[in-house]
């Protein structure tokens, strides 16, 4: 008997060891442990038996049924993990293969660089404002002390509209809203103005008809120029980098008192002198100066209270001396090509 | 304005290298815009004198001349027809870097020793041309008889040219004594300036000048100088103006361009012989009058033009342009010398009227002072008598009415601090403001503590305080000028929502696989004829914007044909970017967030409206490993605007069809919000989408939004509502109804019947088939439910059920299938 049970274990051990897929495994376990498995038959046999041979017989029987069923579990977790071993050295893949990539577009350049100086001013207190671009005569030229007989007004810089009695323009600068501004509020008055100018200008490399500028404009009791000049450093070394050198140049803008330029020292080749900077060290960025008391007077300002300074840039010469872009009409031209390339987060 | 550099130093004797002398002005505010270098490439030139001239042995057209230059004697081969003994000529040696004198093109060559018939020839004598001073090829230069010899070439006529830009404000900077006073102030030396003429004793006669129009003319002065010989100016005169960009022709004209220069005053010399009764009257042009001028072009003049005329007809274009007439001549020998002031406005008008801008109206326009005239009067006639020792000047008229004086500006002391942010020393604002002639003090003025300064009729551009800080700034530089932040407190900084809108908008959309794109804001009219192609009149509307009544606004001078009014809508420009972008992308995704310009009548500003156009054309996603490519459809522009405004705030968002000139027939949709229309969309129809140059069988997409209308819609904030912890329940319902009834209002139908409970109602299948009615379709929506509180029961889903199917029933005889 007990050789009967010896035997069928023996064989039971060497089928499980020759089982090696969950196949087999499931075969093995109809074979011996299933309802009708060589094992549960052994118990049918009990009642066969004298009945004091039956304890014995049956913890024997229940024995080997442990004993197998352990060997089962062990087996069957042995080829578990060889199967999933083989499943996922055949799910290997090619890791270089490009991926599921959602699209993401991209922002044009002169939009990133005016969301990025417009956050920068605002930082330092600067209120982002905008204004009209079909302006009235009045706060393009009258009220920025541009009177008409001044050269700025010829019909050769400027855009007319039509109109019956009212001069009516698209604005050549966003100064403009320099007196739409003060017009409207009182001191301390900070704001910067981005928006598109437009000129009566052939177009080629370096000019277009039609730009984007940013404006800017504080004034208030004690605004001193010198304050001008920390807060243009302080903008040109964010966009340009922390270690530019910043220098005023004696400039004439009608509607600034002084008036100056302001260049930063040439990043590409540290103001040594290169093709970039033609040569000088110095690339000029932005127009400045102390708002002249004529603009203080219009809009009923005190010039003997209060002063002020303004500051105009173009924004697309920001990007092309950030970038390196050669042709300013290629913002405009709207080749995808050209214009995804600017994709980089913002910092 | 060229100013060579010898001529300024002989003004304000220095040492600086002109690299320096550009930077200094330039920080002043004389902006240098290059320096140009006459004679960098003469090495081994040198300045010789012709000892000897000899026939050439084997050519009748060449000789040999022998030429000593010191070190450098020899003897050269050259077929010069000008060449005399004794004169003083630019020798080149071998190895010299010349011009070919021989060649149309500019080519430079290398001096090589050459046998020239039978003869060696070591060197060469130059001509003007082979050593880049002008064209002239013929003779050679022939130098000055000063010239010392055995000096480099470049020693001797070497020059330094540095080109200004003149602001408009620094008329008193636009000459070689301007520039020479903003540099003697700048380094603090003296300016030596040129001799002038006593002309005192001069009889006068206020009848050889008549003003007529003293509003146009403020001052008029003419002198007559008798006996003069017309004849080329000497070598040194040509020679200066040449290095100032203006070509010499003879002494008296040569004279009156070199005052223009030093001083800024443009002059004119007229033949005495052609001048009518020989005197000068300045009067408005009559109508119809015309003049030859000495550009040989006849013009005709308006009565709104001043003229120089005689006591007949018109002789000159007032601070223009000369008549043919009365221009100097060979035998000219009395000649009428005018110096004049006018005013800037007119010559202005005239210059641009005439399309001729002259040396002399760029200066006029500019405002010059009339005190001026008198002082280059005064130089004019020295020049004149040292050139022609033999000249007379017999009698002179000058109507000046009303003279200028020099202006008193009285600047707060504390006006620099002010202003600068940072102070100077008395002694130092008293110093710099000496340098510039101001002849400062220091002194109470009402109790105020002053500089007071007095304003030279020539520094026009001095008259506030203001303008005197600038003085004193430029001067002592802007270097001195610390960095500082804005005393006070930083004012509160508020986003403006409108702005906001559009940034969100922005960044949607490039999340959403966009491109932003900015066009040019204005349109032509057959832009907007082919937004609606085939229609008679104008379109009732131009993209999302209904036609307003009014013009449109346009522009008096436009740029160019295609941009001639500002444009109603950003469909065109987008059309055309897209047709550009298909060129050499087979997918399109670009948008654009810029304004429209709705006109709101004559003499008044139009409405500016921020606007969105965005849109897809070609193919869909780039084929690749996964996708494959397919034609953009209304639903993707439509997919889009629905993830798009919710997310911009914008609830009660209807969609209904509408038929739009530009849009396909069978898709094209109006979208409001809370019953506000804020936009179209809908894929461009075909013809439209050809005449913008959009190949035939590629599908465009566009929604064009109104971003004011959306704004003012009242974009509602995130409203939280609370997840449920309970477990959701997916119901699918399969809704039958006519073809004609819209999605959205099966959906609502389901909402409606659904309540609050549902969270989400999605439509994900679409039947029509045998296994419905024809004229019929099967929308297939999964409605998630939940509750917050509790889990939902069976009866509860079952009563849901049964109110969705009353519903769809009732509001789209809809009915449940299977
Ligand atoms: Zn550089």
């Amino acid at each position: 008997m007990n050789d009967e049970l010896e035997q069928i274990r023996q064989r039971a051990e060497q089928d499980l060891t020759a089982a090696s897929d969950s196949q087999a495994l499931a075969a093995w376990y109809a074979q011996y442990l299933g309802r009708k498995g060589e094992v549960t038959s052994l118990t049918r046999r009990l009642g066969a038996l004298p009945p004091e041979e039956r304890p014995a017989f049956g913890q024997a029987v229940n024995a080997l049924k442990t004993a197998l069923q352990e060997s089962f579990d062990r087996r069957q977790e042995e080829v578990r993990r060889a199967e999933l071993t083989q499943r996922l050295e055949a799910e290997a893949v090619d890791v270089t293969l490009p991926g599921r990539a959602p699209d993401i577009g991209t922002l044009h350049p002169v939009t990133q660089m005016i969301r990025e100086v417009t956050d920068i001013f605002a930082h330092l207190g600067f209120q982002t404002v905008e204004g009209p671009e079909v302006e009235d005569a009045y706060y393009a030229f009258d009220a920025l002390n541009i009177p008409k007989e001044h050269p700025a007004r010829d019909v050769w810089d400027t855009i007319f509209i039509q109109s019956a009695s009212r001069e009516i323009v698209l604005r050549p600068h966003t100064s403009p809203m320099q007196i739409r501004t003060m017009e409207q509020s009182t001191p301390p008055v900070r704001v910067v103005v981005p928006g598109r100018c437009y000129r009566y200008e052939a177009l080629d490399a370096t000019h277009e008809w039609h730009f984007h500028q940013i404006e800017g404009l504080a004034v208030d009791e004690r605004i001193t120029m010198s304050d001008l000049k920390g807060v243009l450093a302080e903008f040109a070394r964010q966009i340009f980098g922390r270690e530019r050198k910043v220098r005023f140049r004696c400039d004439y803008f009608p509607f600034v008192e002084p008036g100056v330029d302001f260049a930063i020292d040439c990043m590409v080749c540290k103001g040594v002198g290169c093709r970039v900077c033609k040569g000088t060290g110095w690339i000029e960025i932005l127009g400045a100066g102390m708002v002249h008391p004529n603009l203080l007077i219009n809009v009923g300002y005190d010039p003997d209270r209060y002063t002020g300074f303004a500051f105009g840039m173009g924004v697309e010469r920001l990007v092309m001396l950030k970038y390196g872009v050669q042709d300013i009409r290629a913002f405009y031209q709207g080749d995808v090509r050209f214009l995804a390339q600017f994709n980089r987060a913002a910092a | 304005m060229k100013v060579p550099v010898r001529w300024l130093k002989e003004l304000v004797p220095n040492d600086l290298p002109p690299a320096e002398i550009a930077q200094r002005l330039t920080m002043a505010g004389l902006e240098a815009e290059g320096i140009s270098e006459i004679g960098a490439t003469w090495d081994r030139v040198y300045v010789g004198v012709v000892e000897r001239v000899e026939p050439h042995p084997n050519a009748d057209r060449l000789v040999l001349a022998t030429v000593n230059a010191g070190e450098h004697h020899l003897t050269v081969v050259t077929g010069a027809p000008n060449i005399r003994e004794g004169q003083k000529v630019p020798l080149a040696l071998t190895g010299a870097r010349l011009i070919d004198g021989y060649s149309d093109e500019f080519r430079m060559i290398t001096l090589k020793p050459s046998t020239i018939r039978g003869v060696r020839s070591e060197g060469m004598v130059c001509s003007e041309k082979e050593l880049g001073l002008s064209d002239e090829h013929e003779g050679i230069l022939v130098l000055d008889p000063d010239a010392p010899v055995g000096v480099p070439l470049r020693d001797y006529l070497g020059e330094s040219v540095i080109e200004f830009e003149i602001t408009p404000n620094l008329v008193h900077a636009f000459s070689m004594v301007g520039i020479a006073r903003e540099l003697g102030a700048l380094i603090d030396a003296p300016v030596l300036l040129p001799e002038l003429a006593d002309l005192e004793a001069v009889p006068r006669d206020p009848g050889l000048v008549t003003v007529e129009a003293p509003d146009l003319c403020p001052r008029y002065v003419g002198v007559v100088i008798e006996n003069v010989r017309v004849e080329p100016s000497p070598e040194w005169l040509q020679r200066r103006l040449a290095s100032a960009g203006v070509r010499p022709i003879s002494n008296i004209v040569d004279i009156t361009n070199y005052v223009m220069l030093e001083w800024g005053q443009p002059l004119h010399a007229f033949d005495r012989r052609f001048l009518h009764e020989g005197r000068i009257v300045v009067r408005r042009a009559r109508p119809g009058e015309r003049i030859e001028t000495l550009d040989h072009v006849d013009r005709e003049l308006t009565p709104d033009m001043l003229v120089i005329a005689d006591a007949d007809r018109a002789v000159a274009i007032a601070g223009v342009m000369g008549g043919l007439d009365s221009e100097i001549r060979d035998d000219t020998t009395t000649i009428l010398l005018e110096a004049a002031n006018f005013n800037m406005l007119n010559i202005r008008h005239t210059a641009r009227a005439q399309r001729l801008r002259t040396e002399a109206s760029s200066r006029f326009e500019r405002g010059l002072d009339p005190n001026l005239v008198w002082t280059a009067t005064q130089r004019a006639v020295a020049l004149i008598l040292q050139l022609n020792p033999e000249a007379r000047v017999t009698v002179l008229a000058d109507a000046y009415a009303e003279p200028r004086y020099p202006k008193t500006v009285v600047m707060p002391r504390a006006e620099i601090p002010r202003l600068l942010g940072i102070d100077y020393p008395d002694e130092v604002v008293l110093d710099v403001l000496s340098r510039l002639e101001l002849q400062p003090e220091i002194r109470d003025v009402d109790g105020v503590r002053s500089v007071v300064v007095q304003v030279p009729t020539y520094r026009s551009d001095i008259n506030i305080p203001a303008d005197v800080v600038e003085e004193v700034a430029r001067i002592v530089g802007y270097e001195s000028l610390p960095e500082t932040l804005p005393w006070g407190q930083t004012p509160h900084v508020t986003r403006d929502p409108m702005r906001r809108l559009i940034a969100d908008t922005q960044d949607l959309l490039v999340a959403a696989g966009m491109t932003e794109i900015i066009t040019y804001p204005m349109v032509s009219d057959d832009d907007l004829r082919a937004l609606a192609p085939g229609a008679e009149a104008a379109p009732d509307r131009y993209g999302f914007f209904a036609r307003p009544e009014l013009d449109l606004v346009t522009a008096r001078n436009p740029l160019r044909s295609e941009w001639t009014m500002m444009r109603p809508t950003l469909l065109p420009a987008w059309l055309k970017n897209v047709a550009e972008n298909l060129k050499h992308s087979p997918g399109v995704a670009v948008f654009e967030t810029g304004r429209v310009y709705l006109p709101r009548g004559v003499d008044e500003l139009p409405d500016e409206r921020p606007t969105l156009c965005l849109g897809f054309a070609g193919e869909r996603h780039a084929a690749d490993l996964y996708h494959r490519a397919r034609p953009v459809d209304y639903f993707d522009v439509k997919g889009v605007v629905d993830a798009l405004l919710p997310r911009l705030g914008a609830v009660d968002i209807v969609v209904r069809p509408i038929t739009h000139p530009s849009l396909h027939p069978g898709r094209a949709a109006e979208i409001t919000v809370k019953r506000q229309p804020v936009g179209i969309m809908g894929e461009v129809h075909p013809v439209v989408a050809e005449q913008f140059g959009i190949p035939a069988g590629q599908r465009v997409a566009v929604a064009e939004i109104d971003l004011k209308a959306l704004f003012n819609t009242g974009l509602s904030d995130v409203e939280l509502r609370p997840v449920s912890r309970y477990q959701p329940v997916e119901q699918d319902f399969a809704v039958v109804v006519d073809e004609a009834v819209p999605a959205d209002a099966v959906e609502a139908a389901l909402r409606a019947g659904a309540g609050p409970l549902a969270t989400s109602v999605r439509l994900f299948d679409i039947y029509r088939g045998p296994a419905i009615d024809a004229g019929k379709k099967s929308l297939a929506y999964r409605v998630t439910l939940s509750a917050p509180d509790r889990e939902l029961s069976e009866n509860e889903i079952q009563r849901i059920r049964g109110r969705i199917e009353r519903q769809l029933a009732r509001q789209v005889s809809g009915t449940l299938r299977g």
